[in-house]
């Protein structure tokens, strides 16, 4: 039986990931698999050398459309818990951003969610990163979330 | 007496390159009863011109959901102008 999605870890924090402690929480007994997505600070960005980034999000709005993920992985993946943790602030080269992790009793339904976990992060959570060079700073290209067209279909 | 038509009171938040571009994080603002999103997003315009560049690469939000441009606003409501999202 899938778990209730209260059993979750789905955070946004202002401090370094603690990814061995998610790694943890996923973890059980009853599992076989887990798959981590580390997503973590570049040196370079369009052949710019990066100093650092900084992360600001809607976060009342961003928790929401992470719990809406989780959601989703829990209705069409056999998987067991789901650990997605974003990171807000100054980020430093090499310091972990988001990190995701899922547990399974098998490895294709972890994969699989996992994929879609940090794809999904990345065209609908309303979190912005700025990066900065040495010389100036730029606001990061992103992705348009799919938005209704026309408030007459929907409710 | 002057007739003074109905307003309501929306809450209104801006984030990335729309925050520094209008110079402010989060403002109420009072619109007209029957008023839009679309609206709403040209009366920034009038006060931020260069604003107008962005409507193309903006998605709006409503109370926390992406909504229509069309959708109609509700006394209360909290609102956002979202620029391309780059989380991860």
């Amino acid at each position: 039986m899938p778990e209730t999605p209260i059993s979750d870890r789905l955070e946004l924090v202002k401090s370094p990931i603690d990814f061995d402690g998610l790694v943890r929480f996923v973890r059980a007994e009853k599992d076989g698999a887990i798959v981590t997505f580390d997503g973590f600070v570049r040196n370079e960005s369009h052949g710019r050398a990066t100093e650092y980034l900084e992360y600001e999000a809607y976060e009342a709005m961003a928790v929401t459309k992470i719990q809406e993920i989780a959601a989703y992985l829990h209705d069409k993946f056999a998987i067991h818990r789901v650990a997605i943790v974003h990171r807000l602030g100054r980020l430093e080269i090499g310091e972990t951003s988001v990190f995701i992790a899922i547990s399974a009793a098998h490895r294709a339904a972890a994969f699989d969610a996992c994929r879609h976990a940090i794809d999904t992060l990345k065209k609908t959570v309303p979190i912005w990163k700025k990066e900065y060079f040495a010389d100036g700073a730029v606001w990061a290209d992103g992705e348009l979330p799919p938005a209704p067209r026309s408030s007459k279909s929907a409710s | 007496m002057t007739s003074v038509l109905p307003t309501i009171r929306v809450n209104v938040l801006f984030f990335g390159r729309v925050r520094e571009l209008a110079g402010v994080r989060e403002e109420p603002q009072e619109i007209p009863v029957d008023a839009t999103l679309a609206d709403l997003f040209a009366s920034y315009v009038k006060r931020f011109p260069k604003l107008a560049e962005f409507r193309g690469s903006l998605v709006a939000s409503r109370n926390q959901e992406f909504a229509a441009w069309d959708t109609q606003l509700m006394p209360g409501d909290e609102i956002a102008f979202l620029p391309p999202v780059s989380g991860g």
